[in-house]
């Protein structure tokens, strides 16, 4: 795809200006960082999932050479951690689930630090627990939290638009339950801290994260500081997938130990440790309920989810009332109502997974609307389109879709997936379906703004530095950064040098969740481009004696517009402007907010066809092709673009098919890269990219997200697809392991028989 | 997790390596490519005073021809060097398709074959960390008395997970013991015990140092299912070997491994389509009699019923591939 006239940067393939420096192995990771004097932090975890704590003795620990400090609940009083500070950082008296911090102990070396962990005697008297959710809601189940009756955390319905109106006036509703697992993000860079908060009024933390800014938001208030007084550097984050929206007790731990050791203090979460700390997907179950008219019309969807929150449910529910609302982002709904039970257990907390709660949601209503397509004689497809909003639609809950390719991305991927020579016409365990999605593109709601800064200097050979707090957790946003930089400027992105991940040296950022990193900081960072050249442009008109808003930035070159023969070179600019009697040194700086009040201004939107085969005797299900078109406003960068194609293909791919952490009364039975089973590059897909370009008016250069939009699509078009290979099947439970598939293969076979 | 206080002795002879097994007796564990034994000594599963590396052993390392057609390996063998050995990809085709099937291609760079033969047996229970089994109550290989895998259970339940043993085992491979004191010869297919705790006949004072293969002009298949390419433990897995022709087939033996404590060596059906030959119907019968062999399999790692249907399916492709072959 060629880019249009008026870019030079956007639109061209450049690869990640980081790369080298990350496959040569000089990335610095949080564990990497080696401080003088850094002590081994390391945690006790309650073996039991539900017991009083009746006695704590840390004193043989304490007295083994080495231990520098041994800390419980005791010294850490009314400190509160998780989202919206529900959890305590150490469990006082009560432990709710296996795996909660006891005590933590702060030693010279791991080898000392995991002795001494041996020694902390803890006398617990156990509990019965609450493991699964069907159980935590019979009557009389033990309760995880004395005050939640019946293990309700929250229970919460919205209604948008006239649903009860449209299921009762609907000519057919289709209702199926379907349920998840549990699981884990599994990044590639374990959970890790590194703190240093041996003076009084300054705590520093390296650790992997998708927001700085929240991070310091929860640690501040802690410690008795102020924002700024805590510094987090996320120098590289290693994966974060949805699972590393903000402050785990380990970070509040560490900084605790640091304090008192007046030492700087490193935890990291040993392998099958990670399990027990990361907060991914806990187990749903969602009924389903669409209503449609013959004529093919979707009229309204009803969601009726119950959601494992696990003993701390923190922002569950508000994942759940995504997954629901995100059907009134593709369907032009009558109704859209979404019930939430978040259900507490005495299991990890829960948070949620890559693509949140979209993807299996999205898996269930695709099935559903292919089973609706068939049950009316309708090709899936035009069933969907026929359904697909348009730009200027207004959402139920106040959205105002200002740009919109669904309809376009459906007609691309039926005429590159050779759809019309598949669909109904594949041999038997062979199928072919479709998915749509919609994903927004940032989102106020963590603050009341959603705002974004930066700052680009122009050192005065013309090598740009841009300051950015967006974290990148191998998405590549820092060089799409630097390319929106490069493209104001009219320079190559090469050129830009990106500084980032200390909140220190970068202006604020609220972080890289919640899509917003492309729209909300890409805009912060044009804008702060936008600044820095108004500064060198001033001093260029003059010498071309042409109107500043004439200029073109184009090729290292200046020049007025229509004009590009007389033209100046960019880096004598920047030098003649600070060796000159104003003595100007070239700093831009912008910020971003959403102009909107509702929570977003873009949406980006898809549709993908995936195709499988399914072994009938194993239940193997193999992927065999993913066409994939999405509406992404504007492409910066093609193959950034492709790969987060092809990184979230797999991973919706690797959730909907494998990723399961199965348990033993709340044991976890396979807490390892080896045994929590994720497809290898043998089994990917062969996969195509579309991109649409609809050139939204808010997002920088027109462009929206691409970070977890196709994922959500890719659960819904492979989910689809298994359907259709099963001869309209339903698989209701996610992952649909081979066991799984199997057992409707049987039931397929049965009924062919009877 | 880090390693438990040992002792790491890299041993220069194969004398001097027995001598320090006979010396060290229970307190040793021989170290080939380390791809097992170091990582069960970080979850303190394994925690030997010596670790004993044999990998400067040369003579451990060589494929010989032997003049009867067969060849004779030594334990130290690397797996990727054997993978791509001429003379077993060309006589053992079914044991070369093993060797590939374990685990990666930078595991099998490290691994050795003796290694694979003697593979602790697995649990999803008590392969984690120290920390982890905290929540446990010790079993049978964290010097308990029960087995959580089935709380009845008067012996450890564990999974033979290895790969190559079910071919070498159709091949009729003998493994050469030796120790100070001596030396034996025993047949893989009577090396391995029903026990997971101790599930090889191996002593500690001997090392596993040749596997001897006869030479074979059978035709012979190896299958091997898993969650996902590579990588992976098998759900199930299993070898075949037949004499004769086409359909017509005598002297067969089958395998299964992956789905107990030790590889199975299926009779019945081996009976079957001896008598039988290798028709549908024959095969059919063959693999709706391997259940009882089977015996009780457990939910370890994948569902008790999804292996044994997968038992069933391995067992008739393989011998449809001993057809097609």
């Amino acid at each position: 795809m060629p880019p249009p006239n008026d870019l030079s940067v956007i639109g061209r393939r450049q690869p990640r200006l980081d790369g080298a420096e990350k496959c040569s192995g000089r990335s610095v990771f949080a564990d990497d960082v080696d401080l003088p004097g850094m002590l081994c932090g390391k945690i006790l975890r309650s073996p039991h999932a539900h017991a009083r704590i009746l006695k704590i003795d840390t004193s043989k620990a304490e007295a083994l050479p080495g231990v520098k400090a041994v800390i419980t609940a005791a010294h850490a009083k009314g400190m509160m951690g998780g989202r919206r500070g529900a959890e305590p950082v150490f469990a006082d008296d009560l432990v709710t689930y296996k795996g909660r911090e006891i005590a933590a102990i702060a030693a010279l070396d791991e080898r000392t630090a995991e002795k001494a962990l041996q020694l902390i005697e803890v006398e617990y008297e156990e509990l019965p627990p609450v493991l699964i959710m069907r159980h935590a809601l019979q009557a009389g189940a033990p309760l995880v939290q004395a005050d939640k009756p019946g293990n309700i955390w929250s229970d919460n319905i919205d209604s948008y638009g006239e649903p009860e109106q449209a299921f009762d006036t609907a000519d057919l509703v289709f209702e199926e339950k379907f349920s998840t697992s549990v699981t884990h993000n599994l990044f590639a860079e374990f959970h890790v801290a590194v703190v240093d908060f041996t003076l009084p009024n300054k705590l520093t933390l390296w650790t992997p994260t998708q927001t700085g800014l929240l991070m310091q938001h929860a640690l501040g208030p802690a410690f008795g500081l102020s924002v700024s007084q805590v510094q987090i550097i996320h120098l590289n984050t290693g994966g974060a997938f949805s699972g590393r929206g903000g402050v785990r007790p380990h970070h509040y731990i560490a900084a605790l130990l640091s304090r008192k050791t007046q030492r700087p203090v490193k935890i990291f979460a040993a392998g099958d440790e990670e399990f027990l700390v990361c907060r991914a997907l806990g187990e749903n179950d969602y009924r389903m309920r669409i209503a449609v008219n013959k004529d093919g019309t979707i009229k309204a969807v009803d969601m009726d989810a119950h959601m494992d929150g696990g003993a701390f449910p923190s922002e569950v529910g508000y994942f759940g009332w995504m997954a629901g609302l995100c059907n009134s982002w593709v369907f032009p709904l009558q109704g859209n109502r979404l019930r939430r039970r978040v259900v507490m257990t005495n299991t990890r907390p829960h948070f949620l997974p890559h693509g949140g709660m979209m993807l299996t949601s999205n898996a269930a209503i695709m099935q559903l609307c292919t089973k609706i397509a068939r049950s009316l004689g309708r090709d899936p497809i035009d069933f969907l389109r026929q359904n697909a909003i348009e730009a200027g639609h207004h959402g139920l809950s106040g959205e105002v879709f200002a740009s919109c390719g669904l309809k376009e991305c459906l007609d691309i991927v039926r005429r590159e997936s050779g759809w019309d020579q598949k669909y109904g016409k594949l041999p038997d365990y062979h199928g072919i379906g479709v998915g749509i999605g919609a994903m927004a593109s940032g989102a106020k709601g963590a603050f009341k703004h959603d705002t974004s800064a930066a700052l680009v200097k122009i050192g005065e050979d013309g090598i740009v530095t841009l300051y950015t707090g967006i974290p990148d957790m191998g998405q590549g946003t820092h060089t799409t950064m630097a390319m929106i930089t490069a493209e104001v400027l009219g320079i190559r992105a090469d050129q830009v040098r990106v500084v980032a991940g200390d909140t220190d040296l970068t202006p604020i950022d609220v972080g890289a969740f919640a899509q917003r990193g492309t729209v909300q900081t890409g805009n912060a960072v044009k804008n702060a481009a936008l600044d820095a050249r108004g500064q060198l442009a001033r001093n260029a008109a003059a010498q071309l004696g042409a109107d500043e808003d004439q200029l073109v930035f184009r090729g290292g070159k200046i020049y007025a517009a229509g004009n590009p023969d007389k033209c100046l070179d960019f880096a004598r600019v920047v030098y003649g402007t600070l060796h000159s009697g104003e003595g100007r040194f070239t700093m831009g700086r912008g910020f971003y907010n959403s102009p909107l009040k509702i929570k977003t201004t873009s949406w980006s939107f898809g549709a993908q066809v995936a195709e499988v085969r399914i072994d009938p005797e194993t239940g193997v299900v193999s992927v065999l092709r993913v066409t994939v078109a999405h509406d992404v406003g504007r492409v910066i960068n093609p193959l950034a673009c492709e790969g987060q194609i092809d990184g979230q293909v797999f991973s919706a791919m690797s959730q909907l098919l494998y990723e399961e952490v199965l348990s033993d009364e709340g044991m976890y039975l396979n807490p390892s890269r080896l045994e929590y089973k994720m497809p290898r590059t043998y089994e990917m897909p062969e996969i195509s990219h579309h991109f649409v370009e609809t050139v939204d008016p808010y997002g920088p250069f027109g462009a929206k997200e691409i970070g977890e939009g196709i994922v959500v699509t890719t659960g819904g078009a492979i989910a689809a697809a298994v359907f259709d290979a099963l001869g309209g099947q339903y698989i209701h439970k996610v992952p649909m392991s081979p066991w799984r598939i199997l057992r409707a293969v049987r039931a397929r076979e049965r009924s062919a028989v009877a | 997790m880090l390693l438990p206080d040992h002792q790491y002795v890299t041993t220069n002879s194969l004398k001097e390596c027995l001598r320090l097994l006979a010396e060290s007796r229970e307190k040793a564990m021989v170290v080939g490519g380390g791809t097992d034994v170091i990582f069960n000594m970080r979850l303190k599963l394994f925690q030997p005073d010596v670790a004993v590396s044999i990998r400067k052993l040369d003579e451990l390392q060589q494929v010989e021809e032997l003049t009867n057609g067969g060849l004779r390996i030594g334990a130290g063998a690397r797996l990727a060097d054997l993978a791509e050995h001429p003379a077993i990809n060309d006589r053992y085709p079914a044991f070369a398709e093993s060797v590939r099937a374990v685990a990666s291609t930078h595991i099998r760079n490290m691994a050795t074959l003796g290694g694979n033969i003697c593979l602790h047996t697995r649990c999803a229970y008590t392969n984690n960390s120290e920390e982890w089994r905290k929540g446990l109550n010790s079993c049978f290989k964290t010097e308990g008395k029960i087995c959580h895998v089935i709380q009845t259970s008067s012996r450890c339940l564990a999974i033979n997970n290895a790969d190559t043993p079910l071919a070498l085992i159709i091949l009729g491979a003998v493994l050469t013991l030796q120790s100070a004191g001596g030396s034996r010869e025993v047949p893989i297919a009577e090396f391995y015990t029903n026990d997971g705790m101790d599930n090889t006949v191996l002593r500690p004072d001997e090392l596993l140092t040749h596997i001897t293969i006869p030479p074979v002009s059978d035709r012979t298949a190896f299958l091997k299912l898993a969650p996902r390419q590579g990588m992976d433990f098998a759900t199930v897995a299993v070898a075949a070997r037949c004499d004769g022709t086409g359909e017509k087939v005598s002297k067969v033996s089958i395998v299964v491994g992956s789905i107990s404590t030790n590889p199975i060596i299926l009779h019945e059906p081996s009976r079957i389509v001896s008598e039988q030959g290798l028709g549908d119907e024959a095969i059919s019968a063959a693999v709706d009699s391997i259940r009882d062999e089977l015996g009780p399999l457990t939910n370890l790692f994948s569902r008790a019923s999804y292996k044994r249907q997968m038992a069933n399916v391995l067992v008739r492709r393989v011998l449809v591939a001993l057809r097609e072959s």
